[in-house]
């Protein structure tokens, strides 16, 4: 087995079973910082948001090396770096530490969790100010647009001005497509990652199948579960198993599993046959439950189902003051977040003149190849970063 | 040869031009040309591999094949589309160069003569499909679609409605000036829209 294929078994760090694992970053934390809110995009004004936030390295004295990395879904702050709390790595610690390809001694590198999140940020199950008791469905809908802001804040309260780089996949690609079009003066470059402009309706089919799995779940209760000793568990471990399988690809599936038997026939059971993949895709849904907060599941797959970049406006008015030099990367086994999606990014940017590079990477992993370990997408990845880098200290030289 | 075919097309290429190579490959000659002419230029390169080279190069390039390269972009983006070594490789040459028309205003093309007088020995005297070192590969092997001499690329042109504007040609030795369909090895020529 080579290498690629043995990264691929092994899978990404969000809920594989890791029983050893060394990260050159060693035990990373997280912080939690209080600040004043803001109104939502739907108008409703969140008096005050907590945000969960990690950074790793140093930032340079004139403050030019700061890389956002923006996360997925299921994601949280907890970029890289071993996780007190869990025991486990940071979610993208194949991509981020020293010398890797988002290189911590390089960079100074910032990760938040997103509004409407439960790994530390204000989401449905943080307490209400106005009533005491966790938000629950009277949580207000959020938009990318709306988690982008939060982080705007977060970056105010560090004192940051510029973005170097803003990264992200899939969700965090389009909060990172939002970046450059809202904040144009303060982000350098921009790397979206298997990422589209908008979903299509089957993006959005596989997400409603998610919800309701949730909400007809018996232990949803509208919502208001938080109180009682139950939670929609089950909805949501099935929400997660549908959406894992969107993140893999036919290749990536057969290979890791095939046919196989998880166990022999037991006497007990209905059906003589036990699938290694089913038996994954149930361990998949049960690591998500511990770690995942039902509400936040629905809040964030809406967010992402009513993301439109343009909002009915033409690119050319959007894209009107955008600075950012661009990389769009997608995957040819991706058919969640397909090529011809990030193509539809690369025409919209490269016809209002701004500077962007694409690459489609052969990996044959599905949506997951960029939370796997996987050589040619860090290349890529650090290629670029290395590049511009270069580039604008370069220039601030010959300015000087 | 090669080396003086692509000096050639810096010395055409005036400073500060908006160019996009077609075929940029690791995007060395991209980087030269963008160095040496002040010019902004991206390329299109279809290899992932060698679009991670242009990429650590700082080179804005766009994966994928020509026409969807050319797609990418805006009518008049380009000052100069450069298609060196790839068009005998295109299944249709005429559709490309029209399409880089409406992309930039002028072409600069490169291409292998099938009429070198080595390759016309070959075949009257062998009687075999030519192999030379401007040829390298057998008839099975070679990228090339599409074989043409100097004439069959002027003629080409009239029938597209392209203006040749100025051509170079070479052999090893350097510039051939005298009866190049005879003994020329490469040509490049820059055209527009007749």
């Amino acid at each position: 087995m080579n290498e690629d294929e043995k990264s691929m078994l092994e899978g990404d760090l969000q809920d594989r079973v890791i029983t050893k694992y060394h990260s050159d970053l060693g035990i990373t934390h997280t912080h939690i910082v209080k600040l004043p809110g803001f109104t939502t995009q739907s108008g409703y004004e969140l008096k005050e948001i907590e945000i969960s936030y990690q950074t790793l390295g140093k930032l340079t004295p004139n403050k030019d090396n700061v890389v956002l990395v923006c996360h997925a879904l299921s994601g949280d702050a907890h970029l890289a770096g071993i996780n007190t709390n869990t025991g486990r790595p940071g979610w993208w610690d194949f991509h981020v530490g020293p010398g890797k390809s988002i290189d911590t001694n390089k960079f100074y590198v910032i990760c938040s969790n997103v509004l409407g999140g439960c790994s530390g940020t204000t989401g449905p199950a943080s307490i209400n100010p106005d009533t005491g008791k966790p938000y629950a469905t009277e949580f207000p809908p959020i938009t990318i647009r709306d988690m982008v802001k939060t982080q705007a804040l977060l970056l105010n309260h560090l004192g940051i001005k510029k973005i170097f780089a803003v990264v992200g996949g899939s969700m965090g690609g389009m909060q990172g497509l939002v970046w450059t079009v809202d904040y144009p003066e303060m982000v350098h470059s921009c790397i979206p990652i298997a990422t589209c402009i908008a979903h299509t309706a089957m993006q959005i089919a596989f997400n409603e199948i998610g919800r309701q799995a949730i909400m007809t779940d018996p232990n949803w209760c509208g919502g208001y579960y938080y109180d009682k000793n139950c939670r929609p568990e089950h909805g949501l471990a099935v929400a997660r198993m549908i959406g894992h399988v969107t993140y893999l690809s036919e290749y990536a599936m057969h290979k890791k599993f095939g046919r196989n038997l998880q166990r022999p026939p037991q006497p007990e059971d209905l059906f003589p046959e036990f699938f290694s993949v089913e038996s994954y895709l149930q361990h998949q849904g049960e690591s998500f439950v511990k770690r995942f907060d039902p509400n936040s599941y629905l809040y964030i797959t809406k967010a992402l189902d009513r993301f439109e970049l343009f909002e009915n406006r033409p690119a050319k008015e959007v894209f009107k003051n955008v600075k950012a030099r661009f990389l769009v990367i997608s995957f040819e086994s991706d058919w969640l977040y397909p090529p011809s999606q990030s193509r539809e990014l690369v025409k919209h940017l490269k016809r209002c003149n701004i500077s962007t590079t694409y690459i489609n990477l052969d990996t044959p992993y599905g949506h997951d190849s960029f939370l796997i370990k996987n050589p040619e997408f860090s290349r890529a990845l650090s290629n670029f970063l290395n590049a511009e880098y270069k580039y604008i200290t370069n220039n601030t030289n010959n300015n000087h | 040869m090669r080396k003086n075919l692509y000096d050639t097309v810096i010395e055409w290429i005036p400073e500060g031009s908006r160019v996009l190579d077609l075929g940029t490959g690791d995007g060395e000659f991209l980087e030269r040309l963008i160095v040496l002419r002040k010019a902004k230029g991206e390329g299109v390169e279809i290899n992932p591999d060698l679009v991670t080279k242009c990429i650590e190069r700082g080179l804005v390039v766009h994966q994928g094949d020509i026409l969807d390269g050319l797609d990418q972009y805006g009518n008049g983006a380009f000052n100069y589309i450069l298609l060196l070594g790839t068009m005998q490789e295109l299944i249709d040459p005429q559709r490309v160069i029209n399409e880089a028309f409406r992309v930039g205003k002028y072409v600069i093309v490169s291409y292998s003569n099938f009429a070198h007088l080595r390759a016309r020995l070959q075949m009257m005297f062998i009687g075999k499909a030519p192999v030379t070192s401007s040829l390298p590969c057998p008839w099975y092997k070679t990228p090339n679609l599409h074989f043409c001499s100097i004439l069959d690329f002027m003629d080409f042109c009239d029938d597209i409605g392209a203006k040749i504007i100025k051509s170079a040609y070479f052999k090893k030795s350097g510039q051939v000036k005298f009866l190049p369909n005879i003994f020329a090895q490469y040509a490049v020529s820059m055209i527009e829209k007749a």
